[in-house]
């Protein structure tokens, strides 16, 4: 029998999880919006956030708040990279999606081995941001690093929302993801939007990787669990939209932290997967409808 | 060839803006087009007429090099790029498309912004948008409004204001009337007439061929994706004669 006393504490620490599901959930959304394709190496980003962090840090000793920064601009550079070796040449052939999932998934192996490679297997950590012990709610701890969690991914969240409906660029992104023609029609440069697109949801991915690192582990083949889940957040909020794919994320890390108290930490995988396979079956648009 | 080419009162001889030789393109396999030649004088306003299926619309998209195509299209004496539409848009060769291709979830406001995206000159940005407004007043009311859930003819008229905020050398409008009540088609033409006569470059591609005659300088009739005439307006001078050229 589950202890049920442990659900407030369960649910805070869902809800840090969910956060950085639902950013990673933004990625694939801001990439399938700009070209109509899923990019399955959005795993690899969150890996690679975390993993450059701790290169920087531990075997350089950059400064925390430095060597985040340098993951961040580094793999943004990697999203690029990718849209122009591996994305870009299958676009202009016109490939299937079929063709871009299984693309985009060899860039993720190929970069989850060159890690393996450089750093090895084993497990590596980041310290937490702010070195305290947890606030006490009641009898609930809420630590410091899931504020960090919390409160970088809505700041992320409200400056993404700022730039889509604020920014000449951000509005260009977007007519881009509503009518691709039209937009090159008002000389919109569309493929250099979706190269933007690819930076954007590269650093989107790193920031996840970085924010989540402290409270967990990152190792070479973290990354595709982190993009299913994301995948996940996609689908439940309605594929193709970013704010819809956050909520998504939150569900989702509520949900999974749930089953874990209900039915034990194995499962947790399970529940996720059972929440995305309910959802292609009953509601495949995803709570908010899917975009276009 | 019609006779009254040669009658025809114009300056594309001399000095044109637009031209094409041996345009052609296709879909996949099927031709649409085939080796046509047309060109717009400075300040002219073309029509191009023409029944369902003539390739009115694959002539304007081939100009831009939104279809696959050959041959050659010249702007002001240089060579085009042929499959590259944000490189001929940027040149100010704009395009308003069937179907008008507004931003539908986007506002009004930003619809004319990003119509004007290469534009950061911001008082050349404020005056473009005060003229689009006073053209069409009706779009300054709506600025903030949703830009999908406006009539079709306010839709129209925020497609062709976006195209205006690009500054465009020439205009290229596909079919401005398709699916909008006469009164308003007659507002959008009237509009389109006091910008030729402030000398844009315009090119008309209309199946409502009685509207389009009372606007343009010159005629090209389309049929089964050639040149089928080019007719001076002034010519036709009932239904029937431009009936005959159709089924010629």
């Amino acid at each position: 029998m589950a202890d049920w006393s442990y659900i407030p504490q369960v649910l805070v620490s869902g809800l840090g999880i969910g956060c950085v599901y639902g950013l990673i959930g933004i990625g694939f959304c801001v990439i399938y919006n700009a070209s109509g394709i899923v990019n399955f190496a959005q795993g690899a980003f969150v890996m690679l956030g975390g993993m450059i962090t701790h290169v920087l840090l531990a075997r350089h000793g950059v400064p925390l708040p430095l060597a985040a920064l340098i993951a961040i601009a580094a793999v943004a550079l990697l999203g690029v990279a990718i849209e122009r070796i591996v994305v870009r040449p299958l676009w202009n052939r016109k490939a299937t999606m079929f063709v871009m999932i299984l693309a985009t998934l060899a860039a993720q192996i190929v970069i989850e081995r060159l890690t393996l490679i450089a750093v090895g297997d084993q497990p590596k950590t980041l310290p937490v941001f702010t070195d305290r012990p947890p606030l006490m709610l009641g009898n609930v701890a809420v630590g410091y690093q899931f504020l960090w969690i919390v409160g970088g991914s809505l700041t992320i969240v409200g400056l993404l929302a700022a730039f889509f409906s604020l920014t000449r660029t951000g509005k260009a992104m977007r007519a881009c993801s509503i009518n691709r023609e039209a937009a090159a029609l008002q000389g919109i440069p569309v493929s250099r939007m979706l190269a933007l697109a690819f930076a954007l949801s590269a650093a989107l991915g790193a920031i996840a990787g970085i924010l989540i690192t402290p409270t967990q582990y990152t190792a070479f083949n973290v990354g595709v669990p982190f993009a299913i889940s994301g995948f996940i957040a996609a689908i439940v909020g309605g594929f193709g939209r970013p704010f819809g794919a956050f909520l998504g994320g939150l569900l989702l890390g509520l949900l999974q932290a749930l089953a874990i108290v209900v039915f034990g930490a194995g499962l947790k995988n399970v529940a996720a997967l059972s929440v995305l396979l309910l959802f292609l079956f009953i509601r495949p648009s995803g709570i908010l409808g899917a975009a276009k | 060839m019609s006779p009254s080419v040669a009658a025809a009162p114009t300056t594309a001889a001399s000095s044109p803006i637009l031209s094409t030789t041996g345009l052609s393109a296709s879909y996949g396999h099927a031709r649409a087009l085939h080796e046509v030649d047309i060109r717009v004088g400075e300040g002219e306003l073309v029509a191009v007429l023409g029944p369902n299926g003539a390739g009115k619309s694959t002539l304007l998209r081939a100009l831009l090099g939104l279809v696959a195509n050959s041959g050659e299209v010249r702007f002001r004496g240089a060579s085009l790029p042929r499959q590259n539409a944000v490189a001929v848009a940027s040149r100010g060769i704009v395009l308003v498309p069937e179907g008008r291709g507004i931003f539908g979830p986007m506002s009004v406001a930003d619809n004319l912004e990003l119509g004007a995206y290469r534009l950061h000159d911001k008082a050349e940005f404020a005056r473009r948008r005060e003229r689009v407004l006073t053209l069409f007043p009706r779009l300054k009311e709506r600025l903030g409004q949703v830009a999908g859930s406006m009539s079709g003819g306010e839709q129209q008229m925020l497609a062709i204001g976006r195209a205006l905020m690009a500054g465009p050398q020439i205009l290229l409008l596909d079919e401005p009337s398709l699916g909008l009540a006469p009164r308003v088609t007659g507002e959008i033409l009237e509009t389109l007439g006091l910008l030729n006569r402030e000398g844009l470059a315009i090119v008309l591609v209309e199946q409502k061929a009685p509207l389009a005659l009372k606007l343009a300088n010159r005629v090209y009739l389309l049929s089964l994706g050639r040149i089928a005439a080019e007719l001076d307006p002034r010519d036709i001078t009932s239904h029937d004669d431009l009936a005959q050229h159709y089924f010629a």
